[in-house]
């Protein structure tokens, strides 16, 4: 059975493998125009250059740190907003609406109004990044709390456990799932969010980068900078997949 | 979901309440700003866009745009989620793929896009057929694993074609939790096309949007906004009404990426 | 022994107690004293009111109108040395803790020093016959062994009242009548005093010295029988005791009538 597996994601690598031969085949005939398409070969060697003279590199971690800071903003305010909200049924129905009516509307539509709000500066793309990572995280957690098992207050109830215990213990612990699963597709919209603050407001970044290679026509370096923000995409979310299959590793059964 | 049938009074407070605060705010301190203005200017801004059609017209620029790239991508995305779902060996082949190229955020695309076509709806669309793609097909995908096995039994057993298993069996037995997707990628597809027109493309809502803005008319900017809030409101509603009306309460699932 | 010495003065005390809940009249006129040690069962037909009055006695619920007293004082809360034992223990387990962590919860709780509670806890789960399976998660456990581990949490609290709901109404017959073994001999060992709610006639008689029969619409206690069976139970020999056949056919009587 694990040979199995192992020997269908050797061949999974292969195929894409395969198709990375494929993009390097189609350059080299030249069936797409190298203007548009570089072949991995020249998008590989503009990245390297990039990152060995440190430009790129220095780009790449901007555009980390801008979606990591957005993202812990947005976390710790949506964790604890959604908290107070989802715990108590007065604060939903008040504020639950609002919310809903929120949800729909895309942060990226905010920028015009955080731009003309605190210009083209670091706190504005740090601002929408946090503003629009808020949504997921802060709908997931209210949702979360509200969906605690009430035979658990009773339990809580019971043993007399304090009001902060019961946050702690019970109530945190078990919207666990799903504030997870918010940080997850908070962590999406920030590195999203991030690109596109810095290709609107021309802060140092990858966004900025890719944006400049493709009206300068530098392909390999526009490809480049693509590559960047997908390894970075694919990184955070393994380790954030990583972190909640061990943080819920409750959930699998023997 | 059933926020949009009955309303509780409770939740009207607090948008009403800011509402009004704003107002009142704007008019007690005589508001002068290039960024935020009184909920009046804004309405008043807003139906004068809506008069005289400049507004509608931009709003129908950014949905024909987000209605093809989503129809490209989701058909895209929904058949190869519909094709790794039945094959096994092929969902296992593309796994490395799929889990590799899924996680580029789609806003990443619009610098390349932008060199291929320039500016206009093709550099939007194929944004958005991108972006809406593989929410498509790993929706669709796991919606066919989550089909009964007794039907894919019982269509071998009547030895159905291929295009008969999908069509007659796969496709209908799968189709509500489809069209859930279908709803998410609703939500997305006007998401990633104001997001295009806000940072490139010259058209639509987001770029009217931002003209405003940098033509220091707050009133017209946030009125867009606000506008871009109801657009997103109103699609998700109507397709949960559409949901509603096609599967009724037994479509009540909701979908997770 | 215990309940003959404070035969007196009850430990829980139901004092004309009436409860509507939402306009619905729940419970009654309902009139209840349990000794200090003594093993009560409620039994009646669904809709009677016995999760309700146990509820009432656990401080969940207030009554309408009249008193619930535990030890002469008034039940405005639930309080730490009344344990309960939900029926859904499914529910009432804390799925992302251990069966370790789970009875610890209790422990902490109580605010009890760290020290030696890992022993204690082990202590408690080799009591209930958990022992050595402390790192095994709820869900990966049997029914009858989640059970076990609520009734685990419970003792943890040292309670000197045990409510139980149902307690083993999800279970097996076989794992059933274990358990209920073991619950008569650990209530027998702490000397506590049990409250026990089942709609099963036999489950009351085996475990009771007392067995309350409520009937519906509204709830009210309509049949109190004493039990005067040796305290040592016997699966088969009890159940085969002419006095157990008796009160049986008394109850079921009692239920059918209650039916009709």
């Amino acid at each position: 059975m694990k040979i199995d597996r192992l020997l269908w994601t050797g061949a999974s690598l292969l195929f894409f493998a395969a198709l990375i031969w494929f993009w390097q085949f189609v350059s080299d005939n030249r069936w797409v125009s190298p203007v548009f398409l570089p072949g991995p070969d020249r998008a590989w060697n503009a990245m390297m250059r990039g990152l060995q003279t440190g430009d790129l590199g220095l780009r790449w971690i901007a555009t980390i740190e801008r979606m990591i800071y957005g993202w812990l903003l947005a976390s710790l305010a949506g964790i604890f907003l959604g908290a107070v909200i989802g715990s108590s049924e007065m604060a939903r129905a008040y504020i639950g609406p609002s919310l809903e009516l929120m949800r729909p509307l895309p942060a990226s539509a905010v920028v015009p109004l955080a731009i003309a709000l605190l210009g083209l500066s670091e706190s504005m793309v740090l601002g929408v990044i946090a503003f629009g990572a808020l949504w997921p995280m802060l709908l997931a957690t209210v949702h979360g709390f509200s969906a605690v098992e009430p035979r658990l207050y009773e339990v809580s109830r019971a043993l007399g456990l304090s009001r902060s215990a019961v946050i702690f213990k019970i109530s945190l612990p078990s919207s666990m799932p799903d504030i997870l699963a918010g940080m997850r597709l908070s962590l999406t919209v920030a590195l999203i969010l991030a690109v596109v603050g810095e290709m609107l407001a021309s802060r140092e970044g990858l966004g900025s980068h890719i944006m400049l290679a493709a009206r300068a026509f530098r392909s390999a370096d526009l490809f480049a900078g693509v590559i960047l923000l997908g390894v970075t995409g694919l990184v955070s979310a393994l380790l954030l997949g990583w972190f909640e299959s061990w943080m819920l590793r409750w959930r699998e059964s023997r | 979901m059933n926020a949009l049938l009955r309303i509780d009074p409770r939740g009207l407070v607090l948008p009403v309440g800011l509402l009004v605060l704003a107002e009142v705010f704007a008019r007690a301190t005589n508001l002068q700003s290039d960024a935020l203005a009184p909920p009046s200017d804004i309405f008043v801004s807003g139906i004068a866009a809506l008069a005289d059609g400049s507004m509608l017209y931009a709003t129908w620029q950014t949905l024909a745009n987000a209605g093809f790239g989503l129809a490209i991508g989701f058909s895209i995305g929904m058949a190869l989620g519909i094709l790794m779902g039945l094959f096994a060996p092929l969902n296992r082949l593309l796994e490395v793929t799929v889990e590799v190229l899924r996680p580029i955020p789609s806003v990443a695309l619009i610098p390349i896009a932008l060199l291929v076509y320039g500016f206009g709806h093709r550099l939007e669309f194929s944004i958005v057929a991108f972006a809406t793609m593989w929410p498509a097909l790993i929706l669709t995908r796991s919606a066919i694993a989550g089909i009964e096995p007794r039907l894919i039994e019982v269509s071998r057993a009547l030895q159905l074609s291929l295009s008969a298993r999908i069509f007659k069996i796969v496709i209908p037995a799968a189709l509500p939790r489809i069209f859930v997707a279908l709803r998410l990628g609703v939500g997305i597809s006007l998401i990633v096309a104001v997001t295009v027109e806000v940072t490139t493309n010259p058209m639509g809502v987001g770029y009217k949007m931002m003209e405003a803005s940098q033509a220091l008319r707050p009133g017209l900017a946030l009125a867009y906004l606000v506008w871009v809030g109801i657009l997103g409101w109103a699609v998700n509603g109507l397709m949960l009404l559409i949901q509603k009306h096609l599967f009724g309460p037994a479509a009540n699932i909701e979908a997770r990426l | 022994m215990l309940e003959k010495q404070h035969a007196g003065s009850p430990v829980l005390h139901i004092d004309r107690v009436n409860l509507t809940l939402g306009g619905h009249e729940i419970l009654r006129d309902i009139n209840l004293s349990i000794r200090e040690g003594e093993f009560v069962c409620v039994v009646g037909p669904s809709g009677c009111g016995k999760t309700t009055m146990l509820r009432l006695l656990a401080g969940l619920y207030q009554p309408t109108s009249g008193d619930v007293t535990y030890r002469s004082t008034r039940m405005t809360h639930p309080r730490q040395d009344i344990a309960i034992v939900f029926q859904d223990y499914g529910k009432a387990l804390l799925p992302w803790r251990t069966a370790h962590g789970n009875v610890s919860l209790a422990f902490e709780a109580l605010n009890a020093p760290r020290e030696g509670r890992d022993d204690k806890i082990e202590q408690l789960l080799a009591k209930v016959g958990l022992g050595g399976q402390g790192k095994k998660y709820p869900n990966q456990l049997s029914g009858g062994m989640q059970q076990r581990l609520q009734i685990a949490r419970c003792l943890a609290q040292t309670p000197s009242v045990l409510l139980m709901d149902e307690p083993f109404g999800a279970l097996d017959a076989m794992t059933r009548q274990g358990l209920q073994d073991e619950i008569l001999s650990i209530v027998r060992g702490t000397g506590a005093t049990a409250f026990f709610v089942t709609h099963d006639l036999e489950e009351a008689i085996y475990l009771g010295d007392r067995v309350i029969g409520l009937l519906p619409h509204p709830g009210r206690v309509a049949i109190e029988v004493e039990v005067n069976l040796p305290r040592d139970r016997n699966q088969l020999t009890t159940r085969e005791d002419p006095e157990f056949l008796r009160l049986r056919r008394q109850l079921f009587d009692f239920i059918k009538e209650a039916e009709s």
